[in-house]
C-alpha cells in the first residue's frame, strides 16, 4: 500500500519513498523516512490534500505525492 | 574589535523571528541577495543583552534543510558555507524543543558543515507543557555543542545565548564524534566531488533534485556529476537523508524522547482540536470564506479613507506649491510631475500595509497554512499551489499589494505564473471606467429579469477577467513556465497567538521596500507621462479665452491636451483605433491611463475640455452621450463603449504594476512580456467585440 490508501485515523510505517527528483528528497527530509510511523489525520474538504502526522508534526501532502510513499499498516 | 557575524538558522515556525527581534532590539536592515527575492535581515545585538564583544546577527530564511530544493535553502547554504561572501563566524541554530524529531535534521546538516555552532533550544515551556521536557545539558552532550534554553516570546534566555556565542571558541569543530559519524555515511557517489564533505553532499543532493542551477557549481563539479549514473546519484542523496535521520533517532533515544517525539505529536494536540472547526469540511470552508472576505474588504474598502487622506495631502501640497511659485512650466513640473508622482507611490501604502498586516497576523497564527490546505484542490486545477489563492484574490482590489503578496509562494516558477495572472484580475481602478461607460451609454431603465443591463455588463466584465486570469495561468504553466509541479508538502504548524510587534516590523519593512524599490520607477514614469501630455503647449490664446461664439463641440476639440505629444500620438494611432470603434480621443485617454487605469476617466474629461472629472461626472457622461462624428452619427455607442471596457479588462495600463513586477522579478523581461502580450490581447479582444457587434447589426 501507499500513504494515499491510508484510512482516516489509521497508522502505517514507511517502507520506501519512490519517484525521482526534488519531491522524493523533500518527502524524506520532512521525515517520511523508512521506519517512521505515519497517521492520516484529515482529508481537506475537497478530498485532497491529506494531512499526516509525521515525527511530531502535521504535514499536508497531495494525494499524488502521498502515493509516492510505500508503507505497511502499523 | 570587529563584530562577530552570527548566522541565525532554523526551521520555519520555531520562533526565529521573535528571537532575532529580541536579540537586536528590532533594529535591523533588510538585505536581498542578487537575483533572488529571499530576504535576509541583519542587525547588531542590543546593548541591553551585554555582549562581551560586538555581534552582528544575520537572520537566514527559515528552512527545513540545507539541501538546495528551493531558493531559500540555497541562500541559507551559501551564506553558511561562505560562498561569494565571508562565512559567518558562528552559527546559532534555533530548535523547537517541542518538535525535536524533525528539527534535529537541520542540526545534523549544520554539524556536517562544521562551523562553530550554538543551539538555542526554544519553546522549552511548550515542550514541558506537552509532557516532553527536554534536558538542555543532555542535548548539549550528545550534540557536542553549547545548548541554551530560550523562550523567545518572553525574551528568556536571550542574554545567556549571547554569552554562549561570545565565549565560543571560533574554530571549526572538526573533532566532534557526531560529525565524524555523519560524515562516515558517505555514499560512493560522493567520491570525486571535491574535498569539502558538506559541499560534496550539497552538490549530490542538488543533482538528485535537478536544482544544480541553485548551487553555483563549477564547470569541473558539473562535469563530475554528469559522469555519475543517475540512479546512483538518486540513491546516494536518499542514503544521506536516511543516515542523518538515523543519527537523529539515536539522539532522541539518548534524550529519552524516542517514542513520544517520533510516533506522536503531543505539541499538536491543541491545534488538532482547533482544526476540528477551522478545517472542518463545511464550517472550515465558511470560515475560510469569511477570512478571505475580510482580507478583500480591507484593501478594497478599509484602505480607501487612508488613500483619500494621502490624495488630499498631495493635493494640498500641490496647491501650496502652486500658490508659492505662481503659474508656469516649472510649477507644473513640480506639481503635476514630481508631487503627483510621489502621490502615485504613496497612494499604495495603505493597501500594502493593510494586506501585509492581515497576512502577517494570519501567517503567524498558523492559519495561512490551513487556508492553503483548504483551497489547494481548486488551485491545483490551474496547476498552482494553495498559497496562490490570497494573492489572486487580492488582485481584484489592486495588483500592487497582490504582487508583493506572492512572496509566500516558495516555488519561483509558480510565483512568476501568479504574478503574470494577477494583472488580469479586474482591479478597483478599472471600476470607474466600467461605471463611466455603463452609466453614460447604457439605459438605466432597461433590465433583464430583476437585473439592470448595466449590472449584468459589469458582472460580465468581472467574469471575463477571472476566466482570462485562470486561462493565462494555465497557458503559462504549459508553455513558457512549464516544469514539474513543485512539491506541495506543507507543514500545518501549531496555532499560536501572533506577535503583533513582529508583524508590524514586517509590514514596515515591506512597505518601505516598495517605496524605495518601485517608487523611483513610478515617479520617473509620472514625470515622463506628464511631459507627454503637456508639451508642446497649445498655440494662441488659452481655451477659456476662446470666443464665446465657438460651439461647445469645437471648444472641446481644441482642448490643450490635444496639442501635446500625447495628443499627436493619439491622432497617429487613429487608424489602429478605428477597427475597435474608437477615434484619437480614446487614444489619448488610453495613453493617459498608463499612470493608473482610473486616470483614463479624467484624461477623457480633459480631451472633452472638462477639468477634474470622475466617473460620476454628469458633464462628462453628457459629453459622451451627445458627441457626434462629422457625419452626425453618435461617436460613442453602447457597442463602442463595450469595446473600450473589454479593452480595459485586458490592457496592462498601469505603470505601477510594471514597476512592481520589475522589482519582484529583478528584470525588465517579465514586465515587458506582460505589457506587450496583455496590450495585444486587449486590442484583439476589443476589435473582436466591435467587429462581431457590427456584423450583428449594432452600430
Amino acid at each position: 500500500m501507499t500513504l494515499a490508501d491510508l484510512e482516516l485515523g489509521a497508522r502505517a510505517r514507511v517502507t520506501a519513498v519512490g519517484g525521482a527528483g526534488a519531491l522524493a528528497l523533500r518527502l524524506l527530509e520532512m521525515g517520511f523516512v523508512p521506519g517512521t510511523a505515519i497517521a492520516l489525520i484529515k482529508r481537506a474538504p475537497f478530498g485532497d490534500p491529506l494531512e499526516f502526522q509525521v515525527r511530531g508534526c502535521h504535514v499536508s501532502l497531495r494525494r499524488a505525492e502521498a502515493a509516492q510513499i510505500e508503507a505497511v499498516p502499523a | 574589535m570587529t563584530a562577530l557575524r552570527v548566522a541565525l538558522a532554523g526551521n520555519p515556525n520555531v520562533g526565529k523571528t521573535s528571537l532575532f527581534n529580541e536579540l537586536t532590539g528590532a533594529r535591523h536592515k533588510v538585505g536581498n541577495y542578487a537575483g533572488v527575492t529571499v530576504e535576509t535581515r541583519e542587525g547588531a545585538v542590543h546593548e541591553r543583552l551585554r555582549p562581551a564583544r560586538p555581534l552582528t546577527i544575520v537572520d537566514l530564511p527559515g528552512t527545513y534543510s540545507l539541501t538546495p530544493i528551493s531558493e531559500d535553502e540555497a541562500v541559507a547554504f551559501r551564506c553558511l558555507a561562505g560562498e561569494g561572501q565571508p562565512p559567518p563566524d558562528v552559527v546559532a541554530l534555533v530548535l523547537d524543543a517541542a518538535n525535536l524529531a524533525r528539527n534535529l535534521y537541520l542540526a545534523a546538516q549544520l554539524i556536517e558543515l562544521g562551523r562553530p555552532l550554538v543551539v538555542a533550544l526554544n519553546m522549552i515551556d511548550v515542550a514541558a507543557a506537552a509532557g516532553m521536557p527536554v534536558d538542555a545539558a543532555a542535548l548539549s552532550r550528545v550534540l557536542g555543542v553549547p545548548v541554551v534554553p530560550t523562550v523567545a516570546r518572553t525574551g528568556a534566555g536571550a542574554a545567556e545565548l549571547v554569552a554562549a556565542i561570545c565565549s565560543l571558541d571560533p574554530v571549526p569543530q572538526v573533532s566532534s564524534p557526531l560529525r565524524a559519524r555523519l560524515l562516515a555515511a558517505g555514499p560512493s557517489a560522493l567520491a570525486g566531488l571535491g574535498a569539502d564533505p558538506a559541499r560534496a553532499r550539497w552538490l549530490l543532493s542538488a543533482a538528485a533534485a535537478g536544482t544544480l542551477e541553485l548551487t553555483g557549481a563549477t564547470a569541473a563539479e558539473r562535469a563530475a556529476l554528469v559522469r555519475l549514473d543517475a540512479a546512483a546519484v538518486r540513491q546516494g542523496a536518499h542514503d544521506l537523508i536516511v543516515a542523518r535521520y538515523r543519527e537523529v533517532d539515536a539522539l532522541l533515544d539518548a534524550l529519552g524522547l524516542a517514542a513520544s517525539a517520533r510516533e506522536r505529536a503531543p505539541a499538536m494536540d491543541r491545534s488538532a482540536r482547533i482544526d476540528r472547526v477551522l478545517t472542518h469540511r463545511a464550517l472550515g470552508l465558511l470560515i475560510f470564506a469569511a477570512v478571505m472576505a475580510t482580507i478583500f474588504t480591507s484593501i478594497f474598502t478599509w484602505a480607501e479613507p487612508l488613500m483619500g487622506l494621502i490624495e488630499d495631502g498631495i493635493g494640498w501640497l500641490s496647491g501650496q506649491v502652486k500658490d508659492g511659485l505662481g503659474p508656469g512650466v516649472f510649477t507644473d513640473l513640480v506639481t503635476d510631475g514630481v508631487i503627483a508622482g510621489v502621490g502615485n507611490v504613496l497612494v499604495f501604502v495603505p493597501q500594502i500595509a493593510l494586506l501585509f498586516l492581515l497576512l502577517g497576523l494570519l501567517e503567524d497564527s498558523g492559519y495561512m497554512a490551513r487556508a492553503a490546505f483548504l483551497i489547494d484542490r481548486l488551485m491545483a486545477r490551474v496547476g498552482l499551489h494553495g498559497r496562490a489563492f490570497v494573492p489572486l484574490l487580492s488582485g481584484y482590489a489592486c495588483a500592487i499589494p497582490a504582487i508583493l503578496g506572492t512572496r509566500t509562494i516558495s516555488s519561483p516558477r509558480d510565483r512568476l505564473v501568479t504574478i503574470l495572472m494577477i494583472p488580469f484580475m479586474s482591479c478597483s481602478a478599472r471600476l470607474p471606467i466600467y461605471v463611466l461607460f455603463i452609466s453614460a451609454l447604457f439605459p438605466s431603465d432597461e433590465s433583464v429579469g430583476p437585473f439592470t443591463v448595466g449590472s449584468l455588463i459589469l458582472l460580465a466584465m468581472y467574469a471575463l477577467s477571472t476566466a482570462s486570469a485562470l486561462a493565462a495561468g494555465a497557458i503559462y504553466k504549459r508553455t513558457l513556465l512549464r516544469g514539474p509541479t513543485p512539491p506541495f508538502v506543507l507543514e500545518l504548524p501549531p496555532y499560536r497567538l501572533p506577535r503583533v510587534r513582529n508583524t508590524l516590523l514586517h509590514v514596515f519593512d515591506r512597505t518601505a521596500e516598495f517605496v524605495r524599490g518601485a517608487g523611483t520607477v513610478i515617479l520617473a514614469m509620472t514625470v515622463v507621462l506628464w511631459a507627454l501630455l503637456s508639451f508642446p503647449r497649445p498655440p494662441g490664446p488659452a481655451p477659456e479665452a476662446a470666443p464665446a461664439a465657438m460651439s461647445e463641440q469645437a471648444a472641446a476639440d481644441d482642448s490643450p491636451i490635444q496639442h501635446s505629444i500625447g495628443g499627436m500620438i493619439g491622432k497617429a494611432m487613429e487608424p489602429a483605433l478605428a477597427p475597435m470603434g474608437q477615434d484619437y480621443r480614446m487614444g489619448i485617454a488610453i495613453l493617459g491611463s498608463f499612470a493608473a487605469r482610473e486616470v483614463m476617466v479624467s484624461t477623457l474629461g480633459l480631451v472633452y475640455g472638462i477639468e477634474g472629472s470622475d466617473e460620476d461626472d454628469q458633464p462628462l457622461r453628457e459629453a459622451l452621450r451627445t458627441a457626434r462624428n462629422a457625419d452626425g452619427s453618435p461617436r460613442h455607442t453602447p457597442l463602442r463603449g463595450l469595446a473600450v471596457m473589454v479593452f480595459f479588462v485586458y490592457a496592462c495600463q498601469c505603470m505601477s504594476t510594471i514597476a512592481v513586477v520589475r522589482r519582484e522579478t529583478r528584470s525588465w523581461r517579465w514586465p515587458l512580456l506582460m505589457f506587450t502580450t496583455m496590450t495585444a490581447l486587449a486590442y484583439v479582444m476589443a476589435v473582436l467585440v466591435f467587429q462581431v457587434g457590427r456584423a450583428l447589426g449594432y452600430a
